[in-house]
Parts: structure tokens; C-alpha cells; sequence
């Protein structure tokens, strides 16, 4: 076995325009820190299940309020940020575009602004909702109008950048990362708008709306994304072309139409149209195309290359966020098939589902790309011990996190379906709540090594040094 | 040179974002037209002023985060009683007392809707008729553990207080609150008037059609 040996990363760096890398970083480490953010208020909100009284003195932290919380951060401030960020360097790189100058001095202007909108987006959503102002039952759009709208603004900014990186291309070919980030930007800006009009937020249309919305936010935005991300990272890192290029292709357009219409999988067995309930079910099955066009080529571009990716600190992490896509999306199109429905809505092992899916494969994708890629621009590599913490935390976290909510799912609905009392399956769930705040634990700690980490791969006066002199 | 979704930029994202769009209007917009003028035909229910207000508290505690309004059914299940399709509900949300699944009606004209897509406590589409005691309400909101032994709900004491509420008193609550081991044993403690809305909102989720004759065929 070979274990290819890369350019070393302060050659990459070298050249690179240092704004550039700066404005790059900006996004990595402000995502860092929204992360840090969200894991604080998960790990609260998880040690809660058990003592009900933390805090519990405090209108504007209620467990209702600090739960959007949560989760808008960890999508729009953790992930979201981190991807655009990555997106700005793989598409520059991608693109063939000159390391020296990849943007000029508006685009990095506007770049930067967008990522201040996107901040105050942010705090902006998580304080109004903790006043109370909560865009209550419509999840992952929680937020007042007025938080979405500087976020979805700073995306539109970067959608722009981002098509007018790839129009100005240096190669004929646009390579398939970049077929993700211009469409995931056009996507989620016709998913917001859909999930903030005001024509049919009332009764079923708002439920139809609703079912849309929440899959398609996650589906059209974030997995696009890290798998765009990943379509750069993984060749990159082993020095050898992805697997087959067709099955991305394939995988991208399988992606858009089936994952497009399986939203109202959240809503079987209610009153909305019949139609539109079975197709979902049935896409959420046709989503194994997609994924595993992707999953597969990921793992075959991986094949044989044991010793390259244990001798690596980023490849492990892009290992687990391939598996981690194709088992999370496995399971999700289980979950989506009514005799599975009948017993684990409504329980935590949904809950669970959606842990596995935005942290072993999302943010395991996003780790690993950062880790991989952000020595290559910066010429700073992370203190491998911090890293090594990272990930054996960060997986031992959420290995107990999904498997005590999975067990404790289960134990959940087949209470229900047998008939007990209700408070019967809030006491069989209780000793899994425990496992729940553990893994959200380790999580954190995990995410306290992976700011180390990411802290010292920022661009630095050596970097600036290398880069010829400009700064 | 042909056009090519590999070399044009243009045409990659016309496509990506053409396809979207189209399927976007089958899977959502047209759905929702659809539905959206089946709602119009029914009226919009007005349960005072009230329980308006407790709606907005619910809301605005987000509520619904740990329960749900819905009560599932199996629509391959349905049958005729008279003019009514009944849709039998599900095994597993059997012990909320209803015999029939939440129906469109039910939610027509709601802003938002509280369906909901967690039950970390129980459904709450049919509490009115479940637990009617205003009483039991103002207990379970201060102290959850009071009535509901091993309950995981959070106390709501901020929608209380202890100082006498000086003025127009009318929305006011006057409860009597004796629980064991609070340590406000025996105090007068009022209820503010978000609680007073919230627990009218709640007794009013009290759905028709939780009986439909002929249902035990």
C-alpha cells in the first residue's frame, strides 16, 4: 500500500491572497464559535430532561424557547457558515481560479459583509426568540421574519460570488462541487422564501408548506453542500481522481428531484392529501439512488487506502462522514415507511435520526474538509493531539448520544402502542436521557478541541510572510 | 461547440434551478392551492378573546415543542358513518380518549398550526374534554410534579406571583396554592393574565367529532 504524500501545506498556501484566506477563516471561526454556542444550549436543554428545574425560574429560558435555539444555530450559524466558508475555497481552487487573487477587492468586501449579516442574523433570531417572538411550529424557521432576512440576504450575496467565481473559470469544465454550491444557493433561497410567505400560512396548506419546508432546508442546502465539499476534499487528500465521476452527476440530479418532494414524510397518517403522503414515502425510498451513487463513489475513491487515511488527521473524519451519510439516509428512508411511523413518530428516536444525520454526517463531512483543506490556504497545520481528542470525543459522543435515544425511542413508542399509561413512557425514556446529556458531554468537549484546533490553523504573520509579502 | 451542462454555467444552473422550481409547484404550491380553497369554504372559528390571547402565550413558549394537536389515523382504514368518512385512529395514540383522527376541519384558519412533531409530553387536541378543571391546570403550570407525578414539564412560576395585583384585578386569577414541600405553602399566590389566557386556550382544545355515532360497528 502507497500512502500518497501530498504538497506539503506551506507550498500549497504559498501565493495565496491572504485577505482571502482571512476572509475564509472569518467564516470558519465565527461558525466555531456558533457551534461552542449551540452545544452549551443542547447540553442544557438535554440535562433538563432530567432535572426540570435548571434554570427553570426564567421566562426567556424556557425549555420551549431555548430549543429553537438550538437548532437554528447549529444549522445557520454552525453549519451553514462553516460550508459557505469552505465553499469560497473549494470553488476558488475548483475553478482554477488565481490563488494570488480570487476575488477582487468588492467581491471580498461583500463577502465579508455577509458574513457580518449572517451574525447578526443569528443573534438577532436567538434573542427575539428567547423574548418570546418564536415562529412557534414551524421548525428550522423559528425565527422572526426579521432575523431570516439579513441570513437569507448574506446568502444571496454569496450565491452571486459564488456563480461569478465559476463564470470566470480558468477550465472549460465546471467541476461537480461546484454544480452543488451554485444550486444549493438557488435551492435554499426559493426554500426560504417558500417557508416565509404569508399566501398559505393557515390549516392544511400551512401543514403542506411545513412538510416542504423542513426537509428541504436540511435536504437542498446542507447535504448538498458537504457532499459538494466532500467531491473536492476527498480526491484532493488521496492524490488520485474521485472513483466515477458519472455517479456524481447521477447523484446530483436523483438528489434534486427526489429529495425535492419527500418533505410530507413528516406527516403520514394526518389530513393531508393522501397523493402527496405516498409519493413522499415512495422518494424517501428512491433516495438510496442518490445516496448511495455518492456514498459508494466516496468509498470506492477510498478503497485501498487504509494506510493513507489512519496516517491522516483529516481523512478519518471524511471516512465517518461518508458512512455516516449513507447509514443516516438509510435509516431516514426506513423511518419515512408508515408501519415504521406507527411506532417511532412523536418519540426521540427521531430526535436521535436527526443527531446522526447533521453530526456524523454533516458536520463529520465539515470537519473533515476543514481539516484537510484550511492548511493547504493558511500553511497552518492543527496540533494533531487536539485533533485526535476531537474526533475520538466528538464519535464517542454522539455513538452514545443516537444509540441511548434509538433504545429509548423504541422503548418509548412501544409503550405507546401497548396502551400504558402516558407517564408510563416518560419513565421507560428517563434512563436514556442520561445517555442523552453524556454524549452531549463529550459533543461539547469535543467542539471545545476542535476550536483549539481551528484557532491555530487561522492565518498567521508566517502565512502572510510566505504568501509574498502582500497582506 | 454544443451547449453543454459540463462547460455552460448558464445552462447548469437554468437546469438545476428550472427543475426545482417546476417540482417545487407540484410537491408545495399546488398542494397548497388546492387545500387552501378547500379551507375557505369553512368558517373561521372565534373562541373569544380570551383564548386568542392564551394561544399567542402558548405560541410564544413554544409549546408545541413538546406537544402535539394531532391525533394520527390510518385514511386506508376509513369508513362511512352517514355523510362523515371516519378515519379510525392509530394503536399507538389510542389513549388520548379519541376515537377518530384530527380532521382538516379542525385546523382551518389556525395561525400556525400546532400539530406538532415531538410528543415529549402528551397530546394536547383533546385536554378540554381529558382534564376540564381549570384548577388542575393553574396546579400542573406552577408545579407539573404536583398533579402529574414524574412528569419532565417545566415549572411555569414566572406566569405567577405572590404580590397582590393592585388595580383592575379582573384578569387576574386569585388562586389558593397549597402543594407540599414548595415552600409557598398555604401563600395566596395570582395567577398573571397570560396564565389565565393560557388555561383557557388549553380547556378549549376540546375537538368535536370525538364521538361519531355508530363508531363501534
Amino acid at each position: 500500500m502507497k500512502i500518497p504524500v501530498g504538497i506539503p501545506v506551506f507550498v500549497a498556501a504559498a501565493g495565496t491572497d491572504p485577505r482571502f484566506a482571512k476572509m475564509v477563516s472569518r467564516w470558519l471561526v465565527c461558525a466555531g464559535l456558533w457551534l461552542l454556542v449551540a452545544s452549551v444550549v443542547g447540553l442544557l436543554e438535554a440535562v433538563r430532561l432530567i432535572d426540570v428545574e435548571i434554570l427553570a425560574d426564567h421566562a426567556f429560558l424556557t425549555f420551549g424557547r431555548l430549543r429553537p435555539v438550538h437548532t437554528m444555530t447549529m444549522l445557520f450559524g454552525w453549519a451553514s457558515m462553516a460550508l459557505i466558508g469552505l465553499a469560497f475555497y473549494v470553488v476558488a481552487k475548483s475553478t482554477l481560479l488565481p490563488m494570488h487573487a480570487p476575488l477582487s477587492r468588492t467581491e471580498l468586501f461583500l463577502a465579508n459583509l455577509a458574513l457580518a449579516l449572517t451574525n447578526v442574523g443569528i443573534a438577532v433570531g436567538a434573542v427575539a426568540m428567547c423574548m418570546g417572538d418564536v415562529n412557534a411550529g414551524r421548525e428550522y424557521r423559528e425565527w422572526p421574519w426579521y432575523a431570516m432576512a439579513p441570513v437569507f440576504a448574506a446568502v444571496g450575496i454569496c450565491g452571486v460570488l459564488f456563480y461569478r467565481m465559476v463564470a470566470r473559470r480558468a477550465v472549460a469544465g465546471i467541476y461537480i462541487s461546484c454544480w452543488f454550491v451554485m444550486s444549493a444557493c438557488f435551492w435554499i433561497a426559493i426554500v426560504v422564501l417558500m417557508g416565509y410567505q404569508t399566501i398559505w400560512k393557515a390549516g392544511i396548506p400551512d401543514r403542506i408548506i411545513d412538510g416542504f419546508y423542513i426537509h428541504n432546508a436540511v435536504g437542498m442546502w446542507f447535504t448538498p453542500l458537504a457532499v459538494g465539499m466532500t467531491y473536492y476534499a476527498l480526491p484532493k487528500l488521496l492524490n488520485k481522481p474521485i472513483y466515477s465521476y458519472a455517479l456524481g452527476v447521477l447523484g446530483f440530479f436523483t438528489h434534486m428531484v427526489f429529495y425535492t418532494v419527500i418533505g410530507t414524510h413528516h406527516y403520514i397518517f394526518t389530513p393531508l392529501p393522501m397523493a402527496l403522503q405516498t409519493t413522499a414515502v415512495i422518494c424517501s425510498v428512491a433516495m438510496i439512488v442518490p445516496v448511495w451513487a455518492s456514498t459508494g463513489n466516496f468509498l470506492m475513491t477510498m478503497k485501498g487506502e487504509r494506510l493513507a487515511i489512519s496516517h491522516s488527521y483529516s481523512l478519518p473524519f471524511l471516512f465517518v462522514g461518508v458512512v455516516g451519510y449513507g447509514l443516516a439516509s438509510l435509516q431516514g428512508t426506513a423511518e419515512s415507511l408508515r408501519f415504521v411511523q406507527e411506532i417511532l413518530h412523536f418519540t426521540h428516536y427521531t430526535v436521535g435520526h436527526a443527531h446522526f444525520a447533521m453530526y456524523v454526517f454533516v458536520t463529520f463531512l465539515i470537519w473533515g474538509c476543514i481539516y484537510g483543506l484550511v492548511p493547504r490556504m493558511t500553511g497552518r497545520e492543527p496540533p494533531i493531539l487536539v485533533v485526535a481528542v476531537h474526533f475520538w470525543l466528538a464519535l464517542g459522543g454522539i455513538a452514545v448520544y443516537v444509540i441511548g435515544l434509538s433504545v429509548g425511542g423504541h422503548l418509548q413508542g412501544n409503550a405507546w402502542v401497548a396502551g400504558e399509561p402516558g407517564m408510563e413512557s416518560v419513565r421507560v425514556v428517563a434512563p436514556y436521557m442520561v445517555w442523552r446529556a453524556v454524549g452531549g458531554l463529550l459533543m461539547f468537549v469535543a467542539h471545545i478541541f476542535f476550536f483549539v484546533a481551528l484557532w491555530r490553523m487561522r492565518p498567521g504573520a508566517f502565512t502572510m510572510a510566505y504568501s509574498g509579502g502582500k497582506s | 461547440m454544443a451547449i453543454n451542462i459540463h462547460t455552460s454555467h448558464r445552462l447548469l444552473l437554468a437546469l438545476s434551478a428550472g427543475t426545482y422550481l417546476i417540482l417545487v409547484y407540484l410537491c408545495a404550491v399546488w398542494p397548497a392551492m388546492v387545500e387552501q380553497t378547500a379551507m375557505e369554504a369553512l368558517p373561521r372559528p372565534d373562541h373569544g378573546e380570551l383564548v386568542a390571547r392564551g394561544r399567542e402565550v402558548y405560541k410564544s413558549f413554544n409549546c408545541v415543542t413538546c406537544h402535539t394537536q394531532q391525533i394520527r389515523g390510518d385514511a386506508r382504514r376509513a369508513y362511512a358513518v352517514d355523510d362523515r368518512v371516519v378515519v379510525p385512529v392509530l394503536e399507538a395514540d389510542a389513549r388520548f380518549g379519541r376515537e377518530v383522527a384530527t380532521r382538516a376541519e379542525e385546523y382551518a384558519w389556525q395561525d400556525p398550526v400546532f400539530m406538532g412533531t415531538q410528543r415529549i409530553g402528551p397530546d394536547l387536541s383533546s385536554t378540554g374534554r381529558r382534564l376540564p378543571e381549570s384548577q388542575w391546570h393553574y396546579w400542573h403550570l406552577y408545579d407539573p410534579k404536583s398533579v402529574s407525578p414524574g412528569s419532565v414539564m417545566p415549572p411555569h412560576r414566572f406566569l405567577f406571583t405572590s404580590k397582590e395585583p393592585s388595580g383592575d384585578t379582573s384578569a387576574y386569577h386569585e388562586e389558593v396554592i397549597v402543594i407540599a414541600g414548595l415552600g409557598v405553602q398555604g401563600d395566596r399566590l395570582w395567577a398573571t393574565p397570560d396564565a389565565v389566557a393560557l388555561v383557557e386556550y388549553i380547556l378549549s382544545l376540546n375537538r368535536e367529532f370525538l364521538e361519531v355515532e355508530g363508531l363501534g360497528r
